[in-house]
């Protein structure tokens, strides 16, 4: 495999709050053209890293480099990165045409320039047309659009979105995720993705950063990280998840890697519940004190009832020792 | 049918105390003011001569140009250092900045003439300022009192805290994402002001001004004690025109006068809230 260039190296950073929370020991590098997410709990300390690299908060200690260059020492206005925002964004008091326009005109930019890559840019974004609104005038979501607009306008070489569509509602999430993929890709820009939604990561990232408690658990493919979590918090926070104790250990196993077979077996269950989901149906079985969420297709529900016995075979699985 | 004249009578009853009181104490007085304005004060008859003694007489228009001078001064200083403050409060996190933003207001709640005795004792030139550069060799007599910058620094007391507040609330109200969203774009601090932070606060500085300036047209204590006899601001003028000639129609006709300055700035005051800028549609 050809050698990826690295775009941000995070070297033994730390953050350290005056209450001692924070994150240290923070090492990774992301390459270019990459969509990396830092997933985790609120408190895990994810947006504090993104606001580092941002230069809206000094590190106490480690390095941060961008394209082999150190940036700790620079302001935000001088980094190479641009940062979109959970919400308030936009600058209320300007158009939409003088939001994307600022920081161009700081660049000096020529105005008929600023006026092309605009027209360009809110194209890209599907907001024609908008550049004589205020954003108070717009929805959250477009507001979201022209915000990362205004970002992409600085042509920085690495776009930091923090939580950005969190604030909307689920179904503009959605398209939003699949447009920010789609720009991302024409663009080929390297981008830092901070959310406490899991799913959103896995439909974002090239890779994904599971964090808790200031730490990184994982870092992996969305594939790596849903087949083989390194932890047991890894293996709680993304995706549905079966632990099953057996002895010392916990077995973590996914709903769909469980087969469910209708009669006496080796480790029988009882059915307690029921519902159908649409093209398949979420079955929960009793087995002693423990519940276990299956999913089996239509042709197998249609025969359950609740009460039935049924036997489990499990299959993909990941052991931990009951200590983790 | 029964039901809903019931209810507006409820409504009108309810409303009716409160607005006769205002006609009884507010409007009444107004009316009988500006009528009484207008009257000649043996005859009765109808004039402008209260009106055109305040304009004419050089000693009353020095009056009006004197308040008008000593009001703008207090307006410009105060609302420019309340500024300054509210910007220290918002955006420095310390211990200082913790500490003066809880003690800030403490100023206002000084009865007034407390505050000016305890100010003229510090700034008269026999007073403390003056005793203490004495233990170094030094006269220094600073000519505050009976001056009009006497008045203006006495005014800074009153008027700093309570324009911080004002301006303190406009600028805790602009989230910290616009102001690192400018400087992500490029912007530094100087351009991040000019651009973000003083167009996002300036409807407060507007407000806190008008509100400075009504309070300091009819203003009496302090001008009472710290003031000179001659110019005098228009509160003073108003109490001699009132208590020692007892000439109730100019007395009146300085009311309407004073009124009418003060009404500029309200009218300032009502455009500026009721303006909706277009980004705030």
């Amino acid at each position: 495999m050809e050698e990826r260039k690295v775009k941000l190296e995070l070297k033994d950073m730390a953050k350290k709050y005056d209450n001692g929370d924070g994150v240290e020991h923070i090492n990774l590098k992301v390459y270019e053209g990459e969509i990396v997410t830092f997933l985790g709990p609120s408190g895990c300390g994810k947006s504090t890293i993104l606001r580092t690299i941002g230069g809206f908060m000094d590190v106490t200690d480690g390095d941060i480099l961008v394209d082999g260059q150190s940036i700790v020492n620079l302001p935000p206005e001088k980094r190479p990165t641009a940062m979109v925002f959970q919400s308030y964004n936009l600058w209320p008091h300007m158009t939409i045409y003088e939001n994307l326009a600022f920081g161009l005109k700081l660049r000096k930019v020529p105005k008929k320039e600023i006026d092309a890559e605009i027209k360009k840019m809110l194209e890209l974004v599907s907001m024609s047309g908008f550049e004589k609104k205020y954003p108070g005038q717009l929805s959250g979501g477009q507001q979201q659009r022209i915000a990362i607009a205004r970002s992409l306008l600085l042509k920085p070489s690495l776009l930091l979105l923090d939580e950005p569509f969190s604030a909307l509602d689920a179904k503009i999430r959605q398209q939003m995720r699949e447009e920010l993929k789609k720009i991302q890709s024409d663009l080929g820009i390297t981008v830092i993705f901070v959310t406490h939604d899991q799913e959103e990561a896995m439909a974002l990232s090239h890779r994904i950063v599971v964090m808790n408690k200031g730490k990184f658990d994982q870092v992996g493919t969305p594939g790596e990280i849903y087949d083989s979590p390194a932890t047991l918090h890894v293996a709680s926070f993304i995706g549905e998840m079966n632990f099953i104790r057996n002895g010392g250990s916990t077995i973590a196993v996914r709903p769909e890697d469980i087969v469910v077979n209708k009669g006496h077996g080796p480790m029988e269950a009882v059915v307690r519940t029921i519902m159908m989901l649409g093209h398949y149906v979420v079955l929960t079985v009793q087995r002693g004190n423990e519940i276990i969420k299956c999913y089996v297709d239509r042709e197998l529900s249609d025969q359950l009832r609740e009460g039935d016995l049924v036997n489990l075979t499990i299959g993909k699985h990941t052991v931990f020792s009951r200590a983790a | 049918m029964k039901n809903k004249t019931k209810g507006l009578l409820a409504a009108y009853g309810m409303v009716l105390p409160a607005f006769l009181v205002v006609m009884l104490t507010v409007a009444y007085p107004i009316v009988s003011a500006v009528i009484q304005s207008f009257q000649d004060e043996d005859t009765g008859a109808f004039t402008t001569a209260n009106y055109t003694y305040f304009f004419t007489e050089t000693a009353q228009r020095n009056n009006l140009l004197y308040t008008l001078f000593v009001v703008i001064v207090t307006v410009v200083i105060a609302i420019v250092l309340a500024y300054l403050l509210a910007l220290y409060l918002r955006f420095v996190k310390s211990g200082i900045s913790r500490a003066i933003g809880m003690l800030y207001l403490l100023p206002r709640f000084v009865p007034t003439m407390c505050a000016v005795y305890a100010m003229i004792t510090i700034i008269r030139d026999s007073g403390l300022i003056n005793r203490i550069g004495l233990l170094f060799g030094l006269d220094i007599k600073l000519g505050l009192m009976y001056h009009a910058s006497g008045i203006i620094v006495m005014n800074m007391w009153f008027n700093i805290p309570f324009a911080t507040m004002m301006i303190a609330a406009g600028l805790g109200a602009i989230p910290d994402s616009i102001i690192e969203a400018s400087r992500d774009s490029g912007a530094g601090r100087w351009k991040t002001f000019t651009s973000m932070i003083l167009p996002l606060s300036m409807k407060d500085v507007v407000v806190a001004s008008t509100f400075v300036f009504m309070s300091n047209v009819g203003s009496f204590t302090t001008p009472y004690l710290m003031g000179g006899n001659s110019p005098k601001m228009l509160g003073i003028a108003l109490y001699d025109q009132f208590n020692k000639y007892l000439s109730y129609n100019r007395s009146a006709a300085l009311s309407v006068i004073m009124f009418l300055i003060c009404s500029v700035s309200a009218a300032v005051y009502i455009y500026t809230n009721l303006k909706e800028k277009d980004w705030e549609k």
